[in-house]
């Protein structure tokens, strides 16, 4: 019983997803869904995505909302824990990354139920997937052996692959499911490689017992050889490196971002950069924590901070020259990887502290880039998209509320204060200060500044701009889902920027169990 | 395990290794879609390989056979979506060159 308890918010969100998919399968196809449908078939749940977007959104938020329950009883209280370790440990860190990810699963569903109907591509597969996918997450971030990390891996990349290219009559969006999926599986091999490497040279998958066989390397009574496992931590950050969308294993990025439903965009950018980061701080904490290795003269830092440069450094210079508006959110999602993995940098001096900021500012971030993509949602409709910064001009005379919600969202992103940005960012170079990163800090406060002309620029667009006559305009939709989560959004983005402290001691306690 | 074992292993894991560097240079290298999808399917073998290969010295667990079962139960789920995605792609564009998958830019 504890341990459906410990596993209530997993448990939920995948029986959810089941009961979603029957729901698609026995319900009737309404009568406006048919006429609405233009796919080549006629599902019965088409035309249902108001419906079972609510539905699955109330699943995700009951997840989050088991997921603090358990925060509050205390994972470490429960019996019963200890029988699914090492494939899934249910510490603070998991709970927390559980939360955030079911909160990121919960805005993509809201924005799908708005969406899908507006731009005719109601096809109701998109929940479940998004729901079994949002359990690949979980059970990716809660995983503590490599056989969980695959499989959670790949559960949550194969629903997405699917989210991508669910319009199917669009060659962009079908070429943007194949580019992610070769690169995906590619990037999933590679991953692979190093597990077995790891496991040919320590005898084990699960990463506790990787980390007290490495930390032999070197003693006399050794048995295990230190270039296997060199080897399997470069193929392993790879592999990593692809899922989070760090330069130069970003080449997916734009293509797959811009592609994809706007829904879709926002659960990559918001889910699956999470879960990512949260598999690559358990690896490096746990399984290449050794002192040796988390050194910056022999072990991955410097790996890690040159990543971080280049991803923050490409991030924002090409996204400063993007047109689209949904691809300069692309290459600043790749920037904020850049931001995040500073944080993961930092975590060779003040380990906790670091790992608290990474956890807050995925957090913060989760909130933020879900909104914008939610204000880019609703500053558009069918056939008078918002694409390009042209599409904005003016809009906030037409519809001023989208136009404010997308500027406070575009603030936090930028890491103005009071917005949560400004503090996630300044936990990540506080901890970076901390532990002697001064260079990674410079580069990254001259790139927020980077990244302020380019937010900033969708504002002067949006209120300063008038359209050019006879040129397209986006024309606001109204959906009583995509507002209420951008409300939402809008909460989390102002209350986590005026009172961060809650959310930070739990990062703090967090990253105290986990790392 | 004898020294002839250890010999042994060492031949299978070089084979594997020579198999994935075939798989990861056929998949960077060929541009048909369905060429790079074998070449992952050998990436996948190799890793298969591998793990089996290493049991036999880690034998007192079974761990890397159940690691080889979960990879080829995952390659299944992951090929079945992605010849659906190829099929599509071919369907709206009547290729399978990655080549002419160029709709998006920048």
């Amino acid at each position: 019983m504890d341990l459906v308890i410990a596993l209530s918010p997993l448990l939920a969100v995948g029986f959810g997803g089941l009961m979603l998919m029957l729901a698609e399968a026995f319900g009737k196809p309404s009568e406006e869904g048919i006429s609405k449908t233009t796919g080549d078939v006629v599902d019965a749940g088409a035309g249902r995505g108001a419906e079972l977007g609510l539905g699955a959104s109330v699943v995700l938020i009951a997840g989050a909302v088991m997921a603090v329950g358990v925060w509050i009883v205390g994972p470490e209280t429960l019996e019963g824990v200890a029988d699914v370790a090492p494939y899934l440990l249910i510490d603070r860190f998991s709970l927390f990354f559980t939360f955030v990810l079911c909160l990121g699963g919960a805005f993509t569903a809201l924005l799908g139920g708005g969406y899908l109907p507006e731009h005719r591509i109601d096809r109701s597969e998109f929940f479940p997937l998004v729901l079994f996918s949002t359990f690949g997450a979980i059970a990716l971030a809660m995983s503590g052996d490599l056989l969980s990390l695959f499989v959670g891996l790949e559960t949550m990349s194969l629903g997405v692959y699917c989210l991508i290219g669910l319009r199917r009559g669009s060659a962009r969006a079908t070429e943007a499911a194949l580019k992610y999926f070769l690169l995906g599986s590619f990037a999933a091999a590679l991953t692979l490689f190093g597990a077995a490497l790891l496991y040919g040279a320590t005898g084990h998958t699960d990463l506790v017992g990787i980390g007290e066989a490495v930390a032999t390397i070197g003693q006399p009574d050794s048995t295990v050889a230190a270039m296997p496992v060199l080897l399997a931590l470069a193929l392993t950050l790879a592999g990593l490196g692809f899922k989070v969308a760090a330069v130069p294993f970003h080449q997916w990025t734009p293509d797959a971002y811009e592609g994809a439903p706007t829904p879709a965009t926002a659960f990559m950018a918001a889910v699956v950069k999470t879960a990512a980061f949260a598999i690559l701080l358990r690896v490096l904490l746990v399984g290449f924590g050794e002192e040796r290795l988390m050194s910056w003269g022999t072990g991955w830092p410097p790996v890690i901070a040159t990543l971080a440069v280049l991803s923050m450094t490409v991030g924002n210079v090409v996204a400063g020259r993007q047109e689209s508006v949904k691809r300069m959110l692309a290459y600043s999602s790749i920037a904020h990887a850049g931001v995040a993995l500073v944080g993961v940098a930092a975590t060779i001096r003040s380990t906790e502290d670091a790992t608290a900021s990474v956890l807050f500012y995925l957090l913060v971030y989760t909130v933020s880039t879900a909104g914008a993509f939610g204000a880019l949602i609703l500053c558009g409709s069918r056939g008078a998209e918002a694409v390009s910064y042209e599409d904005l001009a003016g809009i906030a005379k037409r519809h001023p509320a989208a136009a404010l919600a997308f500027s406070l969202f575009l603030l936090s992103l930028a890491g103005f204060p009071p917005t949560a940005g400004f503090f996630g960012k300044l936990y990540v170079f506080q901890s970076a200060i901390d532990s002697e990163l001064y260079v990674l800090v410079i580069i990254g406060l001259v790139n927020s500044l980077i990244g302020a002309y380019y937010y900033v620029r969708v504002m002067v667009y949006m209120y300063m701009r008038e359209p050019v006559p006879g040129a397209p305009v986006a024309k606001p939709m109204s959906s009583g889902m995509v507002t209420s989560a951008i409300v939402l959004a809008a909460l989390l983005v102002l209350g986590l920027g005026i009172l961060p402290g809650v959310s930070l001691d739990m990062a703090i306690a967090a990253a105290a169990r986990g790392g | 395990m004898g020294a002839l074992l250890g010999n042994v292993l060492e031949h299978y894991v070089m084979l594997a290794g020579v198999l994935f560097t075939i798989g990861a240079v056929g998949f960077l290298v060929r541009r048909n879609v369905l060429v790079q999808l074998m070449s992952i399917e050998l990436m996948l073998n190799a890793v298969n390989l591998a793990f089996v290969a290493y049991n036999r010295v880690h034998g007192d667990d079974m761990n890397g056979h159940m690691f080889v079962f979960f990879i080829i139960a995952v390659a299944a789920a992951e090929v079945a979506v992605g010849l659906a995605i190829v099929l599509s792609f071919y369907r709206l564009t009547g290729s399978v060159h990655s080549d002419d998958a160029d709709a998006l830019k920048g």
